[in-house]
């Protein structure tokens, strides 16, 4: 049928099918792609665009619908010159664009809110955003855009430019760009919605994927035919297992993962066969034609019996030797149970943390790209381009210079876009190769909530002792952990928990003993915190009780007992570095009145309905990737012709700011302006293989790489300089840009570039860190897991009303000792996403599994926090010295969401006199001390997967 | 191949003709928050989407005597309009806490009504508002109380060729007072866990004149909790009879859902909902 409307103030007129969306029509007719789909059932808003001046979400509107309207989307909204506006360059200066997906429908729905209400008060703002989802930010940033640009707008002002320093002036050996408010690289071609994620690329003769996945926990595949649709109009091919060397067999550490299920499928979702075809119906349509037949097998869903005798096997082979065990890790640092026994009070409780999903707006996805060479260019979002391109060439059995990996726009990872990522890629590989054109796969929510991996869930039981004084005095822990039906990165996420399990305290001893296992729960892996998230929230609600039991304030016993410089942490190796976490702790008591609340709330009269508590959670966290395997990093940094500077690094951003924390150390290395600087896409022809971006450790890695790199160009720019100058290099000074010896006739940065080409010099270098000092015995379970550590703590504010359950976290204060702060906007960007996903993981977010079956398919039922759920944050960084960092520089994106959900369950508890010693606080566990399951079902899944599914038996 | 076909009549004589014609399985398209979510989940039913959206006679909001808002209204129509929000204020707050921007822009109380969903916020106020549902068919019209219309989750009484005109109900009394409480998972964006409406006066010497109530995601059907009211009605105002009809409102949601799952949380909180909106309805103090 026929709809005419106006687009951006075009006018157009089109032929579209009645069942085709509003926003299929933009994306996948009109190209527009700065409408971004993320949930396709009108819960995240990120196809957020206006109808007749009308916010709505594209996903939910037919085209047809639109007959007469005017449409106005993100691509409209920038000023004529397709530069952006003052709304859209307020979430630059901000920071409230991290990864940029869901930027383009907030800010259509910011526009939508300011050309209604000029003089939004806040509370109308975060209403406002309620149905525009971002899992980076914690909004905060957002708001204060949106704030900045209402007020500018009301004055009918300009946008107010940001200062610029280190343009001209004095000569100057301050720093002029760290630490400094920056300019977000990439912040253009996000708010302007030109950023090109993986889902916006389209090339001509494009084939589309679509996975047929496990209906079940676990089964025998006992015929896999996919004869039947080839024969379906429209697909061109299809591939199996079989299809790859080994069998798609691929993994780190443990290799078990497969490209496609392999003999058995282990969980709902697991991926058995892919076909390519020429429209996303028609392998739609094929996917119901394969013959897939499965011989049902008893699942393992209670991680606790996964070791009992006669428990079902889950992996083909038991990688341990001990059945459905993924790995034993052990920390030995003396002998705990003597001590325990001496001690006066000792807790002994057990906790349970839920599986999470990563919920990252923008879904997984994949596009790869035949080459002449009978190569592969494989463009994808996952985490870590080198890691995807080792996994080609070994499951594809192509010499690794045919495979070229690149990395878009990614819509945020935080950890989740590994093992999945490599699958995806090698998925639309194997058929690109197979049908010589490219394919393109994109997950949809459903696929990804189903199918991607998780937080691992764990269940952790703490022996903790004091004496009278309150001194902890020695700590045994035993934790397990669900894998679930893959290890994935699970193992060493959970080293690092085993690692930190007893917390940021002194003892006398220390032992853990962590079981990993598998079960057919879907499966796990990285997640932001990497192990240490569960940990610390485990810890440190045992520690609270610990300290209510020896009848002491919970900041006064962590600070009595917290770790200082020159102390042995749990695992036994000393700290020679600064130690920033009693400051955090300091800082937080004064700034959230921790003291006068603590007493004022320990007076609410008990049949006092609406109750006020506050608590505290501190941590610490390794630095780097420490003894899991740390990898030497590289960044390579040349001037070219044009007096540009690029930059490649093999560390990834998926909108952290690692781009432009990169810039500034450079631009500071080298004396130049920021916007010189231009950081390449991540691509394995360009770049050096770092290693993954994980970890929390682009800054500390990736910042030193690139520092090394600056200062080599820098020292040769001297050189130059001092040259050209007649002069000693030691006697430069710098002005702006240029260079200034004794005789004060300066020189510009482009004649010293130009001087050193005629000296024959080379302008560019590689710059290499590795991480020195980490010696872990994983058999004695004794050494240094760390070189270093960031630490930090948090106050949670809670109201809770014991009669409906009901709770709302009003107020945090966090203090993160993260060194020396490079990004402002970003490091406060990370503090606040953290405290998020932290509050999600407190307060919301519980992937649930029954009989292997998940129960939440879409943002319709796994809710993560909206702009109106975050409370009042206050934040600082105390900015220990770290000498091993760039610029003194250590950790951020992980530590900071660590201590929310502890700090959250014990304000909890100080509220309500209750421990629930399970997360998150949901409204029946608040009310009744315990969690109610909904009657398990497949149902969740029923249709999401494309097929079938077949109730648990 | 399209799954459906799609028209958009311009009157309600022209909707009524289309969705009479033999042959053909209509399905209203409103707001399409729910219908559209459907879609995508399940296959359809349907061979043809007949869209309302643009049918003037849906849109009407009158405020004479009784107040009738069109089906077609939209939730942020009803959280805007002058009228709705002097007389019919309990609808107004319960819409409130619908969606978000997006949704409230497009969800109709129409659509929210006909999808029948036992978190719809729309239901309790209505139920307590008496409203009467407008029917129309090519058979004609016929009016029905909104609980008679909504007979069970996600079932209605409508008729095939059937269309939900509009609804009409008198104005709250403004010496009444109303309340409408509602827990959701979080704090925004999240479908009512469990909803109390309420609407109430008493008199000078403290006795209740007037008392309607209803709930949502409580009982498997919409209606007026008249049990509860009339251990009200007629009574002192007190502490401890609010207490006791919130006792009652859980007894009866235990004889008649206390084997859900969600019974045992349920209990506990429709009870102090009941309370505090009877408290906020007939309460000393405004």
């Amino acid at each position: 049928m026929n709809t005419t409307f106006t687009l951006n103030g075009q006018p157009l007129s089109l032929d579209v099918p009645a069942d085709l969306t509003l926003l299929s029509l933009l994306r996948d007719r009109l190209r527009l792609t700065g409408t971004k789909e993320g949930c396709a059932i009108g819960e995240c808003g990120a196809c957020s665009v206006m109808v007749d001046g009308l916010l709505v979400n594209a996903c939910l509107t037919l085209a047809a619908q639109i007959d007469g309207c005017e449409v106005l989307t993100i691509e409209g909204i920038c000023g004529p010159d397709g530069l952006p506006n003052d709304l859209q360059r307020a979430f630059i200066e901000h920071g409230a664009s991290q990864c940029g997906f869901c930027t383009p429908g907030m800010i259509m729905a910011a526009e939508a809110l300011i050309s209604r209400n000029p003089s939004p008060k806040r509370r109308e703002i975060l209403s406002a955003l309620s149905g525009n989802l971002c899992r980076c930010t914690g909004y905060h940033q957002i708001v204060e855009a949106i704030e900045d640009t209402a007020r500018r707008r009301r004055k009918g002002g300009r946008p107010a430019h940001l200062p610029r320093d280190g343009e001209g002036g004095q000569p100057t050996t301050e720093r002029r760009y760290i630490g400094k408010e920056a300019f977000w690289v990439d912040g253009v071609e996000k708010v302007t919605g030109r950023a090109m994620f993986i889902g916006d690329y389209h090339l001509p003769g494009l084939l589309h994927a679509k996975v047929l996945r496990s209906p079940v926990p676990h089964a025998r595949i006992v015929r896999l035919e996919v004869s039947a649709a080839l024969e379906v109009p429209g697909v061109v091919a299809a591939i199996t297992a079989e299809d790859f060397v080994d069998h798609g067999n691929f993994g780190w550490p443990v290799k078990d993962s497969y490209v496609l299920a392999h003999e058995k499928v282990r969980y709902v979702g697991d991926p058995v066969a892919v076909l390519a075809g020429e429209s996303v119906e028609a392998v739609q349509a094929g996917i119901q034609a394969i013959d897939l037949a499965l011989e049902e097998l008893p699942g393992v869903f209670d991680p606790a019996g996964a070791l009992r005798d006669g428990a079902p096997l889950v992996p083909l082979a038991s990688p341990s030797g001990e059945g459905n065990l993924v790995e034993k890790i052990i920390v030995r640092n003396g002998e705990p149970g003597p001590i325990l026994g001496g001690c006066p009070v000792v807790l002994d409780e057990t906790y349970h943390l839920p599986h999470q999903e990563h919920a990252y707006i923008e879904t997984e996805g994949a596009l790869a790209i035949p080459e002449q060479d009978g190569g592969l260019t494989v463009y994808a979002n996952s985490q870590s381009p080198f890691i995807n391109r080792d996994n080609l060439v070994a499951v594809l059995g192509l010499p690794p210079e045919k495979v070229r990996v690149v990395q878009p726009f990614v819509g945020g990872s935080f950890g989740g876009k590994d093992d999945i990522g490599y699958q995806n890629s090698a998925q639309t590989a194997a058929l690109a190769l197979k049908t010589g054109r490219p394919v393109h796969l994109l997950l949809t929510r459903e696929e990804s909530i189903i199918a991607s991996y998780k937080r691992e869930s764990m269940r952790i039981r703490f022996l903790l002792g004091a004496d009278e004084d309150g001194d902890l005095k020695a700590a045994k822990v035993e934790a397990l952990a669900d894998s679930g039906a893959y290890p994935s990165n699970t193992p060493l996420a959970v080293w690092r928990g085993s690692m930190h399990l007893a917390g940021a305290y002194r003892y006398e001893a220390v032992s853990v003993d962590t079981e990993v296992v598998y079960t057919n729960n879907g499966y796990c892996g990285a997640f932001r915190g990497f192990g240490n998230t569960d940990a610390i929230a485990a810890i440190e609600q045992a520690i609270d009780e610990l300290a209510h039991r020896v009848g002491r304030d919970p900041i006064d016993f962590r600070l009595q007992n917290c770790l200082r410089q020159g102390d042995r942490a749990m695992s036994g190796n000393t700290l020679h570095q600064e130690v920033g976490l009693s400051d955090c702790l300091r800082w937080v008591r004064e700034r959230s009145d921790w003291d006068r609340k603590r007493s004022e709330y320990a007076r609410q009269p008990e049949e006092q309905e609406r109750r006020r508590g506050v608590g505290v959670a501190c941590y610490f966290h390794g630095v780097g990737l420490g003894g899991e395997g740390e990898i030497p990093v590289t960044t390579t940094l040349e001037v070219g012709d044009d007096y540009s500077v690029r930059l490649t690094s093999g560390l990834t951003d998926y909108g952290q700011g690692s781009r432009t924390v990169f810039t500034i150390i450079a631009a500071e290395t080298l004396g130049v302006r920021p916007e010189r600087i231009h950081v390449l896409r991540p691509d394995t022809r360009t770049a050096v293989d770092s290693g993954p971006t994980v970890a929390s450790r682009s800054s500390i890695m990736g910042g030193n790489a690139t520092r090394v790199a600056a200062s080599c160009v820098d020292r040769t720019l001297r050189w130059a300089a001092a040259d050209l100058l007649g002069c000693d290099p030691a006697q430069l000074l710098r002005v702006g840009e240029g260079y200034v010896g004794p005789a004060e006739e300066p020189a510009s940065f482009e004649a010293v570039v130009d001087h050193a080409r005629e000296m024959g010099l080379v302008l560019s270098a590689h710059g290499r860190w590795e991480i020195t000092g980490i010696d872990w015995d994983f058999e004695t379970g004794k050494g240094t897991p760390y070189p270093a550590y960031t630490f930090g703590a948090q106050v949670a504010e809670i109201e809770v009303d014991r009669r409906t359950g009901e709770r709302k976290v009003i107020g945090i204060w966090a203090a993160h000792d993260g060194g020396r702060i490079l990004f402002p906007q970003g490091a406060r960007g990370q503090m606040l996403g953290g405290i998020a996903q932290g509050l999600g993981y407190g307060m919301l977010e519980e992937m649930t599994f029954q009989e292997g079956y998940p129960q939440h398919v879409n943002y319709d039922g796994y809710l993560i926090p909206t702009a109106v759920d975050m409370p009042q944050v206050e934040g600082v960084f105390i900015e220990a010295d770290f000498p091993g960092g760039p610029y003194g520089a250590k950790n951020l994106a992980e530590p900071v969401l660590l201590a929310t959900a502890p700090a959250v369950a014990n304000a909890f508890f100080h509220a309500t006199g209750i421990r629930l010693r399970e997360l998150p606080l949901t409204l029946e566990r608040c009310l009744l001390g315990h969690a109610l399951h909904p009657p398990g079902a497949a149902d969740a899944c029923r249709g999401a997967l494309g097929h079938p599914v077949r109730p648990p038996t | 191949m399209e799954k459906f076909t799609y028209t958009r009549p311009h009157s309600l004589a022209e909707a009524v003709d289309l969705l009479s014609e033999p042959g053909v399985r209509n399905q209203i398209l409103a707001g399409g928050t729910d219908l559209l979510v459907q879609i995508r989940q399940s296959p359809p039913t349907f061979d043809r989407l007949v869209d309302v959206n643009r049918i003037p006679e849906l849109k009407l909001i009158e405020g004479d005597g009784r107040v009738t808002v069109g089906a077609g209204v939209t939730i942020a129509e009803i959280l805007h309009n002058p009228i709705l929000r002097e007389r019919a204020p309990l609808l107004v707050e319960a819409c409130g806490h619908i969606g978000s921007v997006q949704i409230r822009n497009v969800a109709s109380i129409g659509g929210n009504v006909a999808n029948a969903a036992p978190c719809a916020d729309t239901l309790p106020p209505l139920v307590c508002l008496e409203a009467e549902a407008l029917l129309v068919s090519a058979h004609g019209e016929r009016r029905l109380p909104v609980w008679d219309l909504v007979t069970g989750p996600h079932q209605t009484s409508l008729r095939p060729g059937e269309l939900i005109r509009s609804f009409t109900f008198a104005a709250q009394p403004l010496s009444s007072r109303s309340a409408f409480l509602r827990i959701g998972r979080r704090q925004a964006m999240a479908i009512s866990r469990l909803a109390v409406a309420a609407i109430g006066k008493r008199d000078s010497s403290g006795m209740v004149t007037e008392i309607r109530l209803a709930t949502g995601s409580a009982f498997s059907k919409f209606r007026r909790e008249t049990e509860v009211e009339a251990m009200l009605l007629g009574q002192a105002a007190e502490e401890a009879l609010i207490v006791a009809a919130g006792q009652e409102m859980t007894r009866l949601f235990e004889a008649e859902s206390g084997k859900r799952w969600s019974a045992p949380y349920k209990r506990l909180a429709l009870a102090a909902l009941t309370e505090r909106a009877l408290r906020q309805v007939l309460g000393g103090e405004r």
